[in-house]
């Protein structure tokens, strides 16, 4: 006999959450991994404590799940902890100078400063890039930056360029929002996940609304050209936000960027394949490309003196006449690089958040069935039989291979220009179901009813997600 | 009365369905209202088996607790209406909540097992072979599960077979629930411990204020007492687990809500007597008590007479969350503890030192003097000519004459007396799981009972070590006025007195309720730090100030710290009914359905304004805007920050008003087709405000000469005539009046998508 919904009793049986008290001195880590299982809750008892720069309520009760994070205090904290963990441990600095929070928070207090001082200047808050080689903390380090700006009342915008981060959008996106409010300390993705952007309903942590460009790849090397085409889209529209809103253009930008390895002499690294030589992450020209785009005067490397040299080698001033000022920061230890499991599953759980909600709020998506002739879809055409340099997208042929992808829905009209098309940003995302060729019917999995009407283009990445229906 | 049972139905429904947490204060309630309509107990039944059928998991523990609560308090007759559906229920629900849920549900089936603590019934909740089936379901499905892998920590054996349910008559939810209290025809609980083996909390806070003169002895010391009920629990209450919405608002005159405060009182006064018989003021406070209970039930007392008793108690209720709300202030983290620093302590302090073993423990030297006195009103000895307070000395006139006939023998007591108590009920609300069930096993030593305010003493040398930035940094040196010129930074005591005062703070020594001073730090020297890896480096821990007390304290629902000046304080207000909007809607919307929103465009996204907490109120006026009644959408920030920002570009942009009721009176003044076309305005759902809205309408003019229009054709008539146009409205221009028709039309589940669509064909 056996009832549904009762097959893992046991399991979660057997390790009893148990709950403990941590008390971490000023300036130590608590670091943890969680499955996307199992769920861990953190209580702040006395003290503070941050993650991601967003301080902890006290006594609050957070719920917290399939993520690799860490817990900071700067003046010591006591901590209450329930629930199982893949790992955890307390990182403890003998001296708290050894911290690297300390350059961090000097960073921020800095860039503080400069939104200060921009009030009476050109009005324009430092734009800060940070840059570095895989696993050095980039991403953490621009939403701790974020996190302490908005604590401070600024309204700072996070943009991303590393279509592997997904930053209010599913993996494959470029995007950037403005963050004026508390980020969800819940959030799997440390506030900026997908989860946190607009439902129909109220959200107990205010949303943010991101603007992004669907790039469709895993890594920038897949189709430069597309990429620097939405760095521009992305870097202008940022531009016209900060150019339009005073509080928006005192907070500045933070650009998070792909990881980009340079070894001593050589800027190029080998392409994985080794067919040819490819720069990573689109290379130093890449970063220059962000550079100019977001008239980055700020730049943050991340634990490569090599890289260093090498952004200061081309080192030129902003389109607004500033110097660009470039500072190598110690790599901050106990960064691990995501294993590629790890890496998956959190993709596959940001589809299914989109789409259904987080366990703070069940969204009910539709499916609905269409007629083949009812959708538009393109697809990027391979550069290899590119012979038009117009023809950049074409019209997918719908068939099985298309199961359980997720297309990205553009804002643009199906009658527009491919290009147009190509660089439209993204009003959402809809996952293809099921194709029945025989009955020239396909059923989408979108987040509302109703029609489709727009252009929609199937990437190459993020992988389709058998499994999400269920 | 078929028609009164369907109300009464419906009603509960709402209730339930508004019921998202396992606040005790909710359930006991909702309980109450199925006590008292015993008479509708089928369709009330009905109700709430289909709510825990159909509400999403994380509702479902507590409508299951509603359930558990009713059937122990009102079994005849809602144990026979639910006991045949018990299996479908309990499994329903058992297969769609998590593990931890599953637990206590266990622990609930066990509790249905046997006769509710202390009633005299021996019966248990449930009979046995309505439970049974459930436990063997439950036992095969594990079973079947363990053979498939071969765990072997079991969930009915890792747990002692036998009495421990007895403890846990519902499940005991580390939050607020816990069973209300038995009906007033049962045993009371507190009778079975020898006497004086166990002081029930309200004999910890009842000498409190008999202590201003335990004895006689006179207490010169005593500054005027500020409101006695939000002190003594001040220092009872560890800072609660729930958040301010755990207790919701106290309703008007709810005279099942009061009588169940009233009978909360009795209760503790029971505990109390029957612990100490030969208290001649408990005797009659007692006995007033149940005559005021006994007015309250049986006599239809005129409205504004209960509104006067019901304030006194919702009083209570209110000083009981501002209580719970200090707290969260009271863990400062740059500061030491106040008994660190040898403070003097004001002797008011030694007033709110109750609980004897603390007491005994914990006061510096300057009290000990006043120590034995404490130690008298500790042990429950008050002398008899208590002086009213201040707060008690506003009685309610007019239950006054009602209560006096029957404790007119007490002499001295009155009803203010007992209202002052009220205290005690708050109290209980807020101790009661720490407060021993008659049923439990072991004898709890006196100590046990107040572990709250140990733990909360003992928490501050624990967070000893909080690190302390320097408080006076390099640049704060050049500018000592700045500090000078607020004195009570310069004196912790005289602040710490002043706060006391206002009653701010509860004011026992060893509770760090001290809100963290803050510094008036001078802004940071702009150009000490540059950007250059040593400078970086160099610690100044002395600006994490910025970062942290700075700020001012942190809200307690998201950690958001506002500063403490005026507009802090409103922008604080603000931000806290933000919270409290959207905790209400969150339950609606879930019923509703949600889904996820699309992405702006581009140009949307570069007009919205990201305004924390701020919702979007339209402004009145202005050619061609409507004057905005009905228009807050404050359910999503992000729309509201949408629609300010595009209103701020674009007044065109806001295309809907709310529609009007044609029931109530804001509808009868309405026109219900445009005068300029003459078609009529089309009422739909829009998702975004969840409100039926006319889309692509806008209002004109205010009081007799208000008129609605259709958006597009109110532009024609005005951009036509070169009037009221502006900008971009020229291009709204040059679509034609047919766009109104297709932004009505095109409409489907969609709406909101298309609006914007709508606006942005309008806007090209």
């Amino acid at each position: 006999m056996s009832i549904p919904g009762l097959g893992h009793i046991s399991a979660q049986q057997a390790s009893l959450p148990s709950t403990r008290t941590l008390t971490l001195h000023p300036f130590s880590e608590w670091r943890f991994q969680i499955s996307p299982t199992s769920t861990a809750t953190c209580r702040l008892l006395s003290g503070t404590a941050e993650r991601d720069g967003t301080e902890l309520a006290q006594t609050k009760t957070y719920n917290i799940t399939r993520c690799r994070s860490k817990i900071v205090t700067f003046t010591g904290a006591t901590l209450e902890i329930t629930g199982e963990f893949e790992s955890e441990h307390v990182k403890h600095y003998p001296h708290s100078a050894d911290s690297p929070f300390v350059a961090y928070l000097n960073l921020h207090f800095l860039l503080q400063a400069r939104r200060s001082q921009s009030s009476s200047g050109s009005g324009h808050g430092p734009r800060v890039m940070i840059c570095g080689p895989p696993a050095s903390g980039k991403s953490s380090l621009a939403k701790m930056l974020i996190g302490w700006a908005t604590r401070q009342g600024e309204q700072p915008v996070l943009a991303t360029v590393d279509p592997r981060d997904g930053m209010l959008a599913l993996p494959g996106t470029l995007s950037a929002a403005v963050f004026a409010t508390v980020m969800d300390v819940e959030d799997p993705e440390g506030g900026v996940g997908v989860g946190c952007t607009p439902s129909s309903g109220p959200s107990a942590v205010p949303v943010k609304l991101p603007v992004g460009y669907y790039f469709g790849r895993e890594r920038v090397e897949d189709d430069e050209g597309l990429w620097k085409d939405l760095v521009r889209r992305l870097g202008s529209s940022v531009r016209a936000k900060t150019g339009g809103d005073q509080g928006v253009r005192r907070g500045g930008v933070v650009v998070d960027t792909p990881a980009v390895e340079v070894r001593k002499g050589e800027v190029k690294v080998k392409g994985e394949d080794g067919e040819e030589e490819r720069e990573r992450g689109g290379g130093v020209e890449g970063l220059m490309h962000v550079i100019r785009e977001f008239a980055v005067n700020i730049v943050i490397v991340l634990g490569s003196p090599d890289l260093e040299a090498e952004l200061r080698r081309r080192d030129r001033k902003t389109p607004l006449g500033e110097p660009i000022e470039i500072v190598n920061l110690d790599k901050p230890d106990g960064v691990v690089e995501q294993d590629r499991q790890h890496l998956l599953s959190s993709r596959k759980a940001l589809i299914k958040d989109y789409f259904f909600g987080d366990s703070k709020r069940a969204l009910s998506p539709s499916v609905q069935s269409f007629s083949f002739d009812d959708v538009v879809i393109f697809r990027a055409v391979d550069a290899m039989d590119l012979d038009d340099p117009n023809q950049v997208l074409e019209r997918a042929e719908i068939s099985e291979e298309m199961s359980h992808w997720t297309l990205a829905v553009m804002d643009a009209s199906v009658n527009d220009p491919l290009e147009t098309i190509r660089q439209a940003p993204v009003i959402g995302w809809v996952c293809v179901s099921d194709v029945d060729k025989d009955r020239r019917r396909l059923k989408i999995l979108s987040t509302v009813s109703g029609r489709l009407t727009r252009p929609m283009v199937w990437g190459r990445w993020p992988e389709p997600y058998v499994n999400l229906l269920g | 009365m078929e028609d009164h049972g369907e109300e009464v139905a419906a009603d509960f429904r709402e209730a339930l369905q508004d019921l998202t947490t396992n606040a005790r204060f909710e359930i006991v309630t909702l309980t109450n209202i199925a006590r008292e309509n015993a008479d509708h107990g089928l369709a009330i039944s009905e109700v709430l088996t289909n709510h825990i059928k159909e509400a999403p998991a994380s509702k479902t523990l507590p409508a299951l607790y509603v359930l558990d609560s009713i059937v122990k308090n009102v079994p005849t007759p809602y144990a026979l209406y639910f006991g045949p559906k018990l299996y479908q229920i309990f499994m329903g629900s058992y297969t769609k909540v998590d593990n931890a849920t599953r637990r206590k549900m266990d622990e609930m089936l066990k509790t249905w097992k046997e006769p509710v603590a202390g009633s005299i019934s021996k019966k248990p909740v449930f009979p046995l072979e309505l439970v049974r089936p459930i436990e063997n379901a439950l036992l095969a499905a594990r079973n079947a599960y363990m053979e498939q892998a071969k765990f072997q920590t079991h969930l009915m054996r890792g747990r002692p077979a036998g009495p421990p349910a007895r403890d846990t008559p519902t499940p005991p939810m580390g939050r607020a629930y816990q069973p209300p209290p038995p009906p007033p025809h049962g045993q009371p609980p507190y009778q079975g411990p020898p006497n004086g083996q166990y002081p029930p909390p309200g004999e910890q806070a009842y000498p409190m204020r008999s202590g201003n003169t335990p004895n006689g002895v006179p207490n010169h010391a005593t500054p005027p007492q500020p409101p006695p009920s939000a002190e003594p629990y001040a220092h009872y209450q560890p800072p609660p687990n729930q958040g301010p919405y755990g207790v919701p608002p106290a309703p008007g005159i709810n005279i099942d809500k009061l009588k169940d405060d009233i009978q909360q009182l009795i209760e503790l006064d029971r505990a109390g007597f029957a612990q100490n018989m030969h208290d001649a003021s408990k005797q009659n406070r007692l006995k007033a008590l149940l005559d005021l209970q006994k007015v309250v039930q049986s006599q239809n007392l005129p409205q504004e007479q209960l509104m006067i008793i019901s304030d006194q108690v919702a009083k209570l209720a209110v000083n009981m969350r501002a209580a719970q709300a200090q707290p969260p202030p009271s863990y400062p983290p740059a500061l030491p503890p106040p008994y660190n620093t040898h403070t003097p302590t004001p002797p008011v302090v030694t007033q709110q030192f109750a609980p004897p073993p603390v007491a005994a423990a914990a006061p510096p030297p300057s009290v000990l003097p006043q120590l034995p006195a404490v130690l008298a009103a500790a042990l429950g000895r008050p002398a008899s000519n208590v002086a009213p307070l201040p707060v008690a000395a506003a009685p309610p006139p007019p239950v006054r004459p009602a209560t006096t006939a029957g404790g007119a023998a007490s002499g001295t007591l009155s009803l203010d007396a007992i209202l002052g108590q009220g205290a005690l009920a708050a109290l209980l609300a807020a101790k009661k799981p720490a407060t021993p069930q008659q049923s439990s096993t072991a004898p709890v030593p006196p100590a046990a009972a107040v572990p709250p305010a140990l733990a909360a003493l003992r928490s501050p040398p624990q967070q000893a070590a909080p690190f302390q930035p320097p408080p006076a940094p390099p640049v704060a040196q050049q500018q000592p006025p700045a500090a000078a010129a607020n004195p009570l930074t310069q004196n912790p005591s005289a602040l710490l007195a002043m706060l006391r005062q206002s009653g701010l703070l509860g004011g026992t020594p060893g509770v760090p309720t001290l809100p963290p001073a803050i510094p008036s730090l001078p802004p940071p020297d702009p150009n000490i730090i540059t950007l250059t890896p040593s400078s970086l480096k160099f610690p100044r821990l002395h600006l994490l100030s910025y970062l942290l007390d700075h700020l001012g304290p942190p809200c307690s629902q998201c950690g958001r710290r506002f500063p403490i000046t005026e507009e802090g304080r409103k922008k604080k207000t603000q931000h806290m009914d933000w919270h409290f909007r959207v905790h209400q809607r969150v339950a609606g919307a879930e019923q509703r359905g949600q889904h996820r929103s699309q992405f702006v465009s581009e140009l949307d996204w570069i007009q919205s304004h990201e305004e924390p907490d701020v919702d979007y109120n339209a402004p009145s006026g202005g050619g061609g805007s409507g004057d905005g009644d009905g228009s807050e959408s404050d359910d999503n920030d992000w729309s509201a920050a949408v629609k300010g920002g595009r209103r701020k570009k674009n007044e065109k942009k806001k295309r809907w008003i709310t529609a009007p009721d044609e029931g109530d009176g804001t509808g009868t003044g309405t026109n219900k087709v445009c005068p300029i076309c003459q078609e009529k305005f089309q009422s739909r759902y829009l998702e975004e405000v969840q409100d039926w809205v006319w889309m692509d309408a806008v209002v004109v003019g205010s009081g007799q000469g208000r008129r609605v229009f259709h958006g597009t054709c109110w532009d024609e008539v005005n951009t036509g005539g070169g009037g009221g146009g502006q900008g971009q409205g020229t291009m709204v221009m040059l679509g034609n009046s047919n766009n109104k028709r297709k932004m009505e039309e095109d409409g489907g589940g969609e709406g909101e998508e298309e609006v914007r669509g709508g606006i942005k064909r309008l806007m090209r």
